[in-house]
C-alpha cells in the first residue's frame, strides 16, 4: 500500500483530508494538479494518444507508398510473391486481431462499467489474441520462408523466383509485417502492464485513460493490418 | 451526440460512483451488443475480401480473361476502409467522440493520401508510356503527347528565351545537392545501377563485390566509356 500512497494522483494523507483508503483506486483518483478536472484530464490525455495515432499512421503511410511504388513498378513480381504466401494463416490472423480488437473494446466499456472481473478476463484475452498472431506469424509464416530463403534484397537465395524483382516483394513484405508486428509485441507488454494495474483495481468509471489509450493503439494496429492484409495476401 | 447515452446495461450495473467530479458524466459506454455487432460486421467483411479475391481468380481462368490490377486493389481498398470506418466509429468510438480527434485522424489520413496521389501522379503514367510508347521513352518524361522534348529540356528552353536562364547557375544546381532534374541536362547512363534517369533498373546483379557484377560491368565498360565519347556528343545538350 506504501507504493498507493505515493501516488500523487492520491489525496495526502497529511493535508487534513482523511484518504478513505478503503475506497479502490479508481474512486480515490484525482486529476494532476495542472487539470481542471478529471474530465479536463481524461480529454487531454485521450487527444494525445490520437495525435500520436496520427504519426503512427503517417509511419505505415511511408511503407504503404513504397508498396504502391514498387507493385507499379514491377506489378509481375509482386503476382509472384504473393502467390507464395500462405492465405489461410493470413486469414486467420486477421481474425485473430479482429477478436482481439472486439475483447479491448469490451475491457474499455468494463472498465467504464467498474466491472473488474471481465476488464480482467478481456485485457488478458487481448494479450493471448497478440501472442496468438505472433506465434502462428512467427511458427507458420517468417521461419518456413526464412529457411527457403525467401528474404529482403541481397538476403533472397530461394533458387525458383519467377520474377527477378522478387527481392524487392519480399523487402516489402518482411518490412511492412516486421514493423506490424513490433507494433503487435509493444502492445502485449502494455497490456500485461494495464492488467497488473487492473488487478490491483487501479481502474473504473471514475478513471480508464490507461486502458482506453491503450486500446486505441491497438485498434490502429488492427486496422494496419486490415490493410496489409489484402495488400500482401490476396494478389493475383 | 456526446451527451447520449448508449448503455442499457449500464443503469444494471451497481458500480454507478458519485466522482469528485463527475468524470463518469458525458462519456458514452457502448453496448456489448453493438460492439459484437461490429465484430461480425468485420468478419464479415474478411470472408468477402477473401471470397472477391478467389472469385476474381475464378473469373479470370474460367473466362480465360485478364483482370487488371486497379480492379483487385481497388475492391481490397474498398472493403478495407469500410472495416476502418466501422473500427474507428465503434471500437475507437470517434462517433460519440469529441469532434477535435475526428478531425486529428481525418487530416492524417488526408495527409497520407497526399504522399500516394503525388507518388502515383509520376509512377501510374510510366507503365503506360512504357506499354504503348516505349520507342518514344524519354528519361525523366516529356509531359506532352507528340513532343519528345523531355521535361526538363523545355524549361529550360522556355528560360533561355525568356532571358532568364544563367548558365552559371545551372552549373552550380548542376553540380551540387538536391537536383532531381538535373537543370536541364541529359547526362550520359550510366551503365551499372539505378538512377533517377532510369525508369526501370539495370538487370542482374550491380552490387559490386557480388558474384556476377564482374562480367557485366566489364561486358559493359567498354562500351560506357564510348558512350561517354560518343553519345554525350550527340545527345548532351552540352553540344547547342
Amino acid at each position: 500500500m506504501a507504493s498507493i500512497h505515493a501516488d500523487p494522483h492520491l489525496p495526502a494523507t497529511d493535508h487534513g483530508h482523511a484518504d478513505d483508503a478503503s475506497k479502490p483506486y479508481h474512486e480515490r483518483y484525482h486529476a494532476a494538479h495542472h487539470f481542471k478536472s478529471r474530465d479536463h484530464e481524461f480529454d487531454s490525455v485521450k487527444m494525445g494518444v490520437w495525435l500520436f495515432l496520427g504519426t503512427e499512421i503517417l509511419l505505415f503511410s511511408g511503407m504503404f507508398v513504397a508498396y504502391a511504388i514498387f507493385r507499379m513498378m514491377h506489378p509481375e513480381a509482386f503476382i509472384a510473391g504473393s502467390g507464395k504466401l500462405s492465405v489461410g494463416w493470413g486469414l486467420l490472423n486477421t481474425v485473430v486481431l479482429l477478436l482481439s480488437s472486439y475483447t479491448v473494446a469490451a475491457a474499455v466499456r468494463h472498465a467504464q462499467t467498474g466491472n473488474q472481473k471481465w476488464l480482467q478476463i478481456n485485457v488478458v484475452l487481448t494479450f493471448f489474441a497478440g501472442l496468438a498472431f505472433l506465434l502462428i506469424k512467427f511458427v507458420f509464416e517468417y521461419a518456413p520462408k526464412y529457411a527457403e530463403g525467401k528474404l529482403p534484397g541481397m538476403f533472397f537465395s530461394y533458387p525458383y523466383a519467377t520474377s527477378e524483382y522478387e527481392p524487392l516483394w519480399w523487402g516489402i513484405y518482411w518490412g511492412a509485417t516486421a514493423i506490424h508486428a513490433s507494433h503487435v509485441i509493444i502492445g502485449m507488454g502494455l497490456f500485461v502492464w494495464i492488467w497488473l494495474r487492473a488487478r490491483k483495481q487501479h481502474f473504473g468509471p471514475g478513471h480508464y485513460n490507461a486502458v482506453e489509450g491503450v486500446g486505441l493503439y491497438w485498434h490502429i494496429v488492427d486496422i494496419v493490418w486490415i490493410f496489409l492484409f489484402p495488400l500482401l495476401y490476396l494478389i493475383h | 451526440m456526446k451527451n447520449t447515452p448508449n448503455a442499457p446495461e449500464h443503469t444494471t450495473m451497481s458500480h454507478e460512483t458519485n466522482t469528485h467530479d463527475g468524470h463518469a458524466h458525458g462519456h458514452v459506454i457502448v453496448s456489448l451488443f453493438t460492439l459484437r455487432t461490429v465484430l461480425a460486421l468485420l468478419l464479415f467483411f474478411t470472408l468477402l475480401t477473401v471470397g472477391a479475391a478467389l472469385v476474381e481468380q475464378w473469373i479470370a481462368s474460367a473466362f480465360n480473361v485478364v483482370i487488371p490490377q486497379w480492379i483487385n486493389v481497388t475492391v481490397a481498398l474498398s472493403i478495407a476502409t469500410v472495416k476502418t470506418v466501422l473500427v474507428v466509429m465503434f471500437f475507437m468510438q470517434l462517433k460519440y467522440d469529441n469532434p477535435m480527434n475526428t478531425l486529428i485522424f481525418v487530416f492524417t489520413v488526408l495527409t497520407a493520401a497526399f504522399f500516394l496521389g503525388f507518388t502515383a501522379l509520376d509512377l501510374g503514367g510510366r507503365s503506360s508510356l512504357d506499354r504503348f510508347k516505349a520507342q518514344y521513352a524519354v528519361p525523366g518524361g516529356t509531359g506532352l503527347a507528340g513532343d519528345n522534348t523531355p521535361i526538363t529540356r523545355r524549361a529550360r528552353d522556355k528560360a533561355i528565351a525568356a532571358g532568364t536562364y544563367d548558365p552559371h547557375k545551372a552549373h552550380h544546381d548542376h553540380h551540387g545537392g538536391l537536383s532531381i532534374t538535373n537543370a536541364g541536362y541529359l547526362q550520359p547512363k550510366p551503365t551499372v545501377g539505378s538512377d533517377e534517369n532510369f525508369s526501370r533498373p539495370v538487370k542482374g546483379v550491380t552490387i559490386p563485390g557480388l558474384p556476377g557484377f564482374a562480367e557485366r560491368s566489364n561486358g559493359h565498360s567498354d562500351g560506357h566509356d564510348k558512350d561517354q565519347g560518343g553519345e554525350s556528343g550527340s545527345k548532351a545538350p552540352a553540344g547547342q
